[in-house]
């Protein structure tokens, strides 16, 4: 087996899941995935172990994968005003009022790290 | 601007994210050059049925009060900006005080930045666990 479908197809239930404008489902879309013959056997034997279809399967594991992804970014939101730089040197942090060099060098730490998290708002 | 300083800023609202937003009282846990990374707060009342979240610090009403603020208020060093130091943002900034309600204690300040500091490493390690596209 080289890829899980040859040709894009419709979902078996597309009728019933892809609703109108009133509706407030958008459907599915049905993608293409190819794989080593070997990864998919294993995986099929995975999904077999599961009680799962294959395409079950592996929609659960990218769900699973995109959950957490949606977890990393709840976690810190940080909203970014257009034309800012891209990056920052250590030594451009405006040190504070009665900051020792040990709180300094925590808090440049700090701002290379928040000026490295992208727009995700 | 300066670093542990409570400041109106205009902080951008997820509807609009890259405009100024409603006028709030901001906490700058930086700045760089002509810019600033400024955590938000709201004195909305925190559901008692609701969890913190990891990056909330609740000021009371006598906390508050320290900090010339008239109500308890909850910040959040889970909601950032990065801001210019401009007038666009920090519509005060020209005036005299510059929009500045309070400036934190060292103590204070030391507090926040290991607040913040926790969570950018829990975010760190989801994305070293998740890969570089988080």
């Amino acid at each position: 087996m080289s890829h899980a479908r040859k040709q894009p197809a419709r979902p078996k239930h597309a009728k019933s899941s892809q609703r109108g404008p009133a509706g407030k489902s958008r459907g599915k879309v049905a993608i293409t995935l190819r794989l080593d013959a070997d990864r998919a056997i294993r995986l099929q034997a995975i999904a077999k172990g599961e009680n799962r279809s294959l395409t079950n399967y592996v929609e659960t594991v990218l769900l699973r994968d995109l959950s957490r992804h949606e977890e990393a970014d709840r976690v810190i939101t940080m909203y970014v005003a257009p034309g800012l730089p891209d990056k920052i040197r250590p030594e451009d942090v405006v040190r504070a009022a009665q900051e020792s060099d040990a709180e300094y060098a925590e808090r440049q730490a700090l701002m290379m790290e928040l000026w490295s998290i992208p727009h995700n708002a | 601007m300066r670093p542990g300083a409570f400041v109106r800023v205009l902080f951008p609202m997820r509807e609009v994210p890259v405009r100024p937003g409603l006028l709030h009282i901001g906490y700058v846990l930086g700045t760089a050059g002509d810019y600033a990374v400024v955590a938000y707060t709201t004195s909305q009342s925190w559901p008692a049925d609701t969890p913190l979240p990891a990056g909330a610090r609740v000021f009371d009403a006598a906390e508050a009060a320290r900090l010339n603020q008239s109500r308890a208020f909850v910040l959040r060093v889970d909601i950032l900006a990065r801001l210019p130091l401009t007038r666009a943002w920090f519509p005060e900034i020209e005036q005299p005080g510059g929009g500045i309600v309070a400036i934190a204690s060292a103590a204070l300040r030391t507090e926040i930045t290991r607040l913040a500091t926790n969570l950018a490493r829990r975010r760190r390690e989801l994305v070293d666990l998740r890969g570089p596209g988080v």
